[in-house]
């Protein structure tokens, strides 16, 4: 063979095998995630927190955006469910059937969660719900493909009516049967839930339930609630509810004189501090909300190491975006960890143990996860409950904390490991509420 | 029997003189639309979404530019009589002869047209203008300051749109281009201005609304969605144009949900209110105040 032939056979071998490498990194290029992201951009649940929480998990995915995870492109397609449920499943359908999402994650609702789920289980993708908490999200449906790290909202009421048990004899003066507890909610999947919950806690507390109703969040007045309560006399309310009914409903409650010992809300409206502050002023002061814990309020020291420096860098990216908050809201953080819990965990477990990204691997993956207490920015653990059980898809090591806003500071008062600082119980004296 | 004594008690009479107060708000709503749909026949289905600018006008005006509360309601309510003339001359005027659901269609694209410029002008937030009314307590019933106000602005409303549409030449022709549109012009009137008077007119009092409203409610972009559909409701159960029909219908409506809130679940108040209204089309179909045909 001549000098030139053998070059030239040398150079075409070049050119073949650059082709192919070029080829082959085409094709790893092309390995990418898409991952469909619904919360409420507009309508009332937009501003009720839905908008915080598509704030958080948009941070950390961003993140992940740059990076990909384990040589995976992440592709982020994000949708506004209007504070719909009919539009949430027509954007969760176009998401998976028109913009060929392998999987869908947020969800602010839990009146959208409930038949999203299905629809999303009916088509075989993968659902990561990071916030809507209606035990009839998962309750007795043996979904496959649906899963929720978040606490559930009958969780939310026993751990509040707990903490106000484990109370009401040193702080309000009461045994538990004398003690008049009412519970209000708005009539959706998420206030029905949550008030399952506080009527079970109370029952096992031993407490007089003088009053249980429903009211729809956009009532335009509730003031035959109010006169309701008054003639009820609870010493303390509990209320679920998104906003603005919240503030209407304690807005009646002002200007009809209503009083108790104290209130206790349940995440949704009570978790953004700052709306409740323009609308009730200095009124808010000394209020109880159960949520996850804010992940700027965890005891660092019982994280795992690695997260610490995330909560950071999370914290430093919402201060960007909304400049001058006096407290972050809860619910950044919510979406944000359980965002980040499925791009660390779950995700490089589908892929590296099962081979890939579909429903079937990343289900299996999500099965697997085992972390810990203090495995989490929200310091809970995450071991989900598998088919079969009546909560499949639930995690089970997730609980809610009770906090108490104290002039313009939020504090962990309930459990008492994660405590931050003794409850201020009753109202003080003089406050607006206050039956003293 | 002594547990259903025991419901007549002062919590009775506050619920009834809440009622009352809640019919005072929807009375005042209703004043303009039925203005515009009772009488010019005119549907504004975006009617609640104007409500929701002006409080957005409102806020601005006290808490961006800092003007006392007296001198932001005028400003208020001449913005939002800008804003039904514009209604009127933009959308509404083009379509006069066409069939009236080109009309209802129009304006309901206003309305998402509304909602999506108030999302984006003003944000999701809601927002509170931050005053705090005193509140009128008689030993245990206490009562709003607000609603007190809003139940006088539309009592006078009420009786000051009546008089002006039967005492006043502007008024008069109203009444006769709703009776005849085509033969009005014919007569030398000039049609054109009495649809722009009438809907500047119409937008005023959703502004003088907008200015009480705000001071009850927070206003965020959707606040029309809790009272648009009881408005019209309440315009068609009083009786299309009868101003005095629409009054007392307020009052009514309020009545059951205000009662039937306290008798039985809040919910129920509602359906027992929306169920009247339907018994009521049957009985009455031209209104509670309507003479017998």
């Amino acid at each position: 063979m001549s000098k030139g032939r053998i070059a030239r056979l040398l150079c075409g071998v070049a050119a073949v095998t650059a082709a192919l490498g070029m080829a082959a990194s085409a094709w790893a290029q092309e390995k990418k995630l898409k991952i469909g992201v619904v919360y409420d951009l507009t309508g009332p649940l937009a501003g009720g927190g839905s908008e915080l929480q598509y704030t958080g998990a948009k941070i950390v995915l961003d993140k992940f955006v740059k990076t990909g995870v384990e040589g995976y492109k992440i592709e982020v397609i994000y949708a506004d469910a209007q504070s719909k449920p009919d539009v949430a499943i027509n954007e969760a359908v176009r998401l998976i059937e028109q913009e060929k999402v392998d999987m869908l994650l947020g969800f602010y609702s839990s009146a959208q969660c409930v038949p999203v789920a299905a629809r999303v289980e009916q088509l075989k993708k993968f659902m990561w719900i990071t916030t809507c908490i209606s035990s009839a999200v998962l309750e007795n449906r043996n979904l496959k493909y649906v899963f929720r790290a978040q606490p559930s909202g009958q969780q939310f009421g026993l751990m509040t009516m707990d903490f106000i048990s484990q109370n009401a004899k040193s702080k309000l003066g009461k045994e538990a049967k004398d003690l008049r507890v009412a519970i209000v909610h708005e009539d959706g999947a998420y206030g029905v839930d949550v008030a399952k919950g506080n009527e079970a806690g109370a029952k096992k507390a031993g407490f007089n339930i003088v009053l249980k109703e429903g009211y729809a969040a956009t009532a335009p007045d509730l003031s035959a609630l109010v006169t309701k309560l008054k003639r009820a006399r609870p010493d303390v309310v509990f209320h679920t509810g998104y906003n603005p009914d919240i503030t209407l409903l304690l807005r009646q409650a002002r200007e009809q004189g209503l009083k108790f010992q104290t209130l206790v809300g349940h995440g949704a409206g009570y978790g953004v501090y700052e709306k409740l502050k323009e609308g009730l002023g200095k009124d808010v002061n000394y209020f109880f909300n159960a949520d996850p814990i804010s992940i700027w309020l965890t005891n660092q020291g019982a994280l795992d190491a690695k997260l610490p420096p995330e909560i950071k860098y999370i914290g430093d990216e919402f201060d960007k975006v909304k400049p001058g908050v006096a407290i972050r809201s809860a619910h950044v953080g919510m979406a944000a960890s359980n965002t980040y819990l499925f791009l660390t965990d779950v995700l490089p477990r589908a892929i590296k143990k099962y081979g890939g990204i579909d429903a079937e691997a990343l289900r299996k993956a999500a099965l697997d996860t085992d972390i810990p207490e203090g495995g989490t920015m929200l310091g809970f653990g995450v071991k989900f409950e598998g088919e079969g059980k009546p909560m499949a898809g639930q995690n089970d090591r997730a609980f809610p904390v009770v906090i108490q806003y104290v002039d313009d500071k939020s504090y962990v008062v309930w459990p008492k490991s994660q405590a931050q600082r003794e409850a201020v119980l009753p109202l003080p004296a003089g406050t607006t509420y206050s039956n003293k | 029997m002594d547990s259903f004594l025991e419901l007549f008690d002062i919590y009775l009479v506050e619920a009834m003189i809440n009622g009352i107060l809640l019919g005072g708000v929807l009375a005042l709503l209703a004043l303009g639309l039925n203005l515009i749909f009772g009488v010019i026949d005119v549907t504004w289905i975006c009617y609640a979404e104007l409500v929701m600018i002006g409080m957005y006008g409102m806020y601005y005006l006290v808490q961006y530019y800092g003007l006392s509360y007296y001198l932001a309601a005028p400003l208020a309510i001449v913005l939002v009589a800008i804003l039904g003339a514009l209604l009127h001359f933009l959308v509404i005027e083009p379509l006069l002869s066409g069939p009236p659901i080109n009309q209802l269609l129009a304006t309901g694209g206003v309305l998402f047209v509304l909602q999506s410029f108030a999302t984006v002008a003003f944000g999701i937030d809601f927002r509170n203008l931050g005053i705090r009314l005193p509140v009128l307590a008689f030993g245990e019933m206490h009562f709003s300051y607000s609603r007190l106000l809003a139940f006088a602005a539309a009592a006078i409303g009420m009786i000051v749109v009546y008089f002006f549409m039967k005492r006043t030449y502007i008024g008069t022709a109203i009444r006769a281009i709703a009776q005849d549109r085509q033969i009005m012009a014919l007569m030398g009137v000039d049609t054109r201005r009495i649809y722009l008077i009438t809907s500047a007119l119409g937008g005023a009092l959703a502004g003088l609304a907008a200015c009480l409203l705000v001071l009850q409610y927070d206003v965020h972009p959707f606040v029309g969605l809790s009272f648009g559909p009881i408005t019209f409701l309440i315009c068609v159960l009083g009786g299309l144009g009868n101003f005095v029909g629409g009054f007392a219908a307020a009052f009514l409506f309020a009545q059951i949900i205000s009662l039937g809130g306290l008798f039985s679940d809040l919910e129920w108040g509602y359906v027992l209110a929306f169920a009247f209204f339907i018994l009521m089309m049957f009985i009455r179909p031209a209104g509670l105040l309507a003479k017998r045909q």
